[in-house]
């Protein structure tokens, strides 16, 4: 059981990194439009 | 003698290309064949196989590009956000991003059909905007600087993705530490765990939270109480002894708390999201300036901004172009659209002498005018301004927001009686357990979501049915309306009456003098006699009096023109006019339901009683009151006001302005006039009527969601209190309670869309 003090710290360290990447997306503009992306796609 | 040879229109923007042009010409003009050139010269000549609309015509250089503002980040990189007007199709979204792509120095770029904004990337040592973007304005298209920033939105979704983040991995200890409960657990595992899920609840509420702290503070120094006091009260509290009960090595509610956050700002987001889709939507519809001036200085044509126009300047004005003043035609003929003022995109036709104004799109032909007002004075600013001035209206405060001191004063009772009445019961030890639980459930999540998920359902249903809310508010009083004033011309008819009956003479003397008017009669008169081919004389309009009539001056002689009898309008001393007008394809059907969910409709109009009449005979409307002018409309919108009714005004010229902020609720119609959109509470996008119907379906259906969570959620948080003052709440049950009655909300705000889908 002492894998816990070991495996807590990892797993919120993943859940960090997942969080980070989704700040990132938010920076980069990834929500702010919707609607547009899935319409792009049929047009190219 | 054998006709010129038509020549086909123009490759690029698709006008006519003069008669006397060279043979075999394929562009209208130079600007046209410079735009063909770049998107020639860069491979893309797929474009003109693609489109499904020709391309706007090249006004020119773009201006302004050196003021768009620019962030450069730390790698150097330059980023800015702006808004292309001129996207016509799908194509045209295809064919600037591939143009800007192709310049150098540019990263990326991304253009949104739906809103024309746009996002650059590019090496600001290699390039600047005005680089970049100068192709694409001499392709047509109009690079704008974006009046709305998007930051709010973006710090909003990162509060909510760290409150996620928190939620979700506090939820996962939570358990384990519950089940501890039953299977039993190293102490050492457990307040490893409580460590941790502090940890995690601290940037949740210290950070994520604190737009609720911020705008409960505003509420208190106002003294306009609303639900996020007694949110913040509950969270601070959850906080706080999830603080001191970790240190004490026992379980808090932390679970519950970073839950609830991550909840509150998802249902904050959603109604942000709605109500900026709705915004974004009703400004690409008001959109809409001049960007280039030509004015004329001797013999040379000199682009300038609008902006340095004066009073008395020679400033031609070509197909495709805006005027950029109010002016007179000097020579020239050209057909002019004046849909900014009348709401009618059929063009009229001007020649010299007669009026133009500002916003006026020339369709056809091409005009060298003497500027007669310029800037805030042209009448479509003027008008504007009229309409922006006190458009704020008074909205009373939802059910929510006024029982959110009662809630609050309720809670600390009950949490004063609960801790009384155990302190007499069991002693101080044990009255501070049930205390703390009663003042942990009493926090009234589930209150504070009723409203704003109930409300951004309701503006998303509505949009999607083609009404755009400028606000969550004026949805809210839209479910309350009892009474539906209808304006009558450009609302609940087309706007476009033609003429059944009048002799030439009078035709000729009518048209003389309304030749340069905008009024959509006046428009009739003058394309009657166009098309029965009468020389229309070079008359003088006088004055015009709204809703009255006009005098004017032909061949040297005076004449009034006014209404006369049913739908007509008369020459005093020559003849009269008879017109009809006609009634929207959706107008019998929507109004047959709007009667049909309970409300008066009524026809308000400035037209004589019959012809009002008859128009609402065949719309099947009872009430007509005929004969008003811009002011008695307000008067009368105002009366039924007082008699108790809730009244929404539907209108569509800018002589509706007073109706409109005189009316619970004014809507405008998206044919429009700009201005008048922007005094309005919603835009109908979109043709016919239908939309108000939808709209007040959806409001009906977000006002009953509301009502329904709000009795959903006193009732679990009446219950819960109770409970909790019984000492029944521990951790784990707030965990499983405080969430689901938030569910339960949430469920009850997916009811707006499905009670309007079950309709159809």
């Amino acid at each position: 059981m002492n894998a816990v003090f070991f495996l807590l710290p990892v797993a919120l360290g993943l859940g960090a990194l997942f969080a980070g990447l989704f700040l990132r997306a938010v920076r980069a503009g990834q929500f702010e439009d919707l609607d547009d992306p899935p319409e792009r796609m049929l047009r190219d | 003698m054998s006709a010129l040879p038509a020549q086909s229109p123009c490759r690029h923007c698709g006008a006519a290309v003069e008669a006397d042009a060279p043979k075999g010409a394929v562009y209208c003009c130079s600007g046209c064949e410079l735009a063909a050139a770049i998107v020639d010269g860069a491979g893309l000549e797929a474009y003109y196989a693609g489109r499904s609309k020709p391309a706007p015509r090249p006004e020119g250089p773009a201006r302004g590009l050196d003021q768009l503002h620019v962030e450069t980040d730390a790698a150097g990189l330059c980023h800015a956000t702006l808004r292309l007007d001129g996207l016509r199709c799908a194509s045209c979204v295809w064919l600037t991003e591939r143009v800007i792509e192709g310049r150098p120095g540019v990263k990326a770029v991304q253009v949104s059909y739906a809103t024309g904004r746009t996002r650059l990337s590019f090496d600001g040592a290699v390039t600047d905007l005005t680089q970049i973007l100068s192709p694409v304005a001499a392709l047509g298209y109009r690079p704008q600087a974006l009046s709305s920033a998007p930051v709010a939105d973006r710090d909003l979704l990162i509060r909510l993705g760290v409150a996620i983040f928190a939620a979700t991995n506090v939820m996962m200890l939570s358990v384990s530490v519950y089940l501890g409960w039953w299977q039993g657990m190293e102490e050492r595992f457990a307040t490893l765990f409580r460590w941790a899920t502090l940890a995690l609840a601290t940037p949740a509420t210290l950070w994520s939270a604190t737009s609720f702290f911020r705008a409960a503070w505003v509420g208190v120094r106002h003294k306009s109480l609303s639900m996020d006091l007694p949110v913040s009260i509950g969270v601070a509290l959850l906080y706080g002894h999830g603080l001191l009960a970790t240190f004490a090595g026992q379980d808090g509610y932390l679970d519950s708390l970073t839950m609830l956050i991550a909840l509150l700002l998802a249902g904050r987001v959603l109604e942000q999201r709605g109500r900026q889709g709705a915004l974004a939507a009703a400004q690409a519809l008001a959109a809409t300036a001049p960007r280039v001036a030509r004015r004329i200085e001797g013999d040379r044509i000199v682009d300038i901004d609008p902006k340095d126009l004066d009073v008395g300047d020679l400033i031609e004005v070509a197909a495709g172009e805006e005027l950029s003043a109010d002016a007179v035609v000097v020579s020239g003929t050209a057909s002019v659209a004046m849909a900014l003022l009348t709401g009618e995109s059929e063009p009229v036709a001007v020649l010299p002498e007669s009026a133009v104004v500002a916003g006026a799109l020339v369709q056809e032909g091409a005009l060298r005018c003497r500027v007669t007002a310029v800037g805030g004075e042209t009448l479509l600013q003027r008008l504007a301004r009229g309409l922006a001035e006190a458009t704020d209206r008074h909205v009373e405060p939802g059910p929510i927001d006024r029982i959110a001191p009662l809630f609050t004063a309720g809670t600390l009772l009950a949490a004063a009686g609960t801790f009384v009445g155990w302190w007499l019961h069991g002693g101080l030890a044990a009255a501070i357990p049930p205390t703390v639980a009663v003042l942990v459930v009493a926090c009234p999540c589930a209150l504070a979501l009723a409203q704003p998920l109930a409300v951004a359902a309701g503006l998303g249903a509505s949009a999607r049915r083609g009404l755009l809310f400028r606000s969550g508010d004026a949805l809210r009083a839209l479910a309350q309306i009892d009474t539906v004033a209808l304006d009558k011309t450009g609302t609940a008819t087309g706007g476009r009456p033609v003429v059944v009956l009048a002799d030439d003479a009078t035709l000729r003397i009518a048209a003389g003098i309304e030749r340069g008017s905008i009024h959509p009669i006046a428009r009739a008169i003058v394309e009657e006699a166009s098309r029965r081919g009468l020389p229309i004389p070079m008359g003088r309009l006088l004055q015009e009096v709204p809703g009255v009539g006009i005098t004017g001056e032909v061949d040297g002689t005076v004449y009034t023109i006014a209404r006369g009898g049913p739908g007509t309008v008369e020459v005093r001393g020559v003849g009269t006019i008879t017109l009809r007008d006609t009634l929207r394809q959706d107008a019998a059907a929507t109004i047959a339901d709007l009667r049909a969910a309970g409300a008066r409709v009524v026809l308000l109009t400035g037209d004589h009683g019959d012809v009002a009449r008859r128009v609402a005979w065949s719309a099947g409307i009872d009430h007509v009151v005929a004969d008003q002018r811009p002011d008695d409309k307000a008067r009368w919108i105002a009366a039924a006001r007082a008699e108790g009714h809730r009244v929404l005004f539907v209108g569509d010229g800018l002589n509706d302005g007073p109706a409109l902020r005189a009316a619970d609720v004014g809507l405008a119609m998206g044919s429009g006039a700009p201005s008048t959109m922007m005094a309005a509470d919603a835009v109908v996008a979109g043709e016919g009527l239908g939309p108000i119907l939808s709209g007040l379906r959806a409001a009906r259906a977000a006002e009953r969601a509301i009502r329904g969570n709000l009795r959903r959620s006193v009732i679990y948080n009446i219950l819960a209190v109770c409970a909790a003052a019984a000492g029944l709440i521990n951790p784990l049950v707030a965990a499983v309670l405080m969430p689901l009655s938030s569910g339960l909300v949430i469920w009850g705000a997916l009811g707006v869309e499905r009670a309007l889908s079950e309709k159809r």
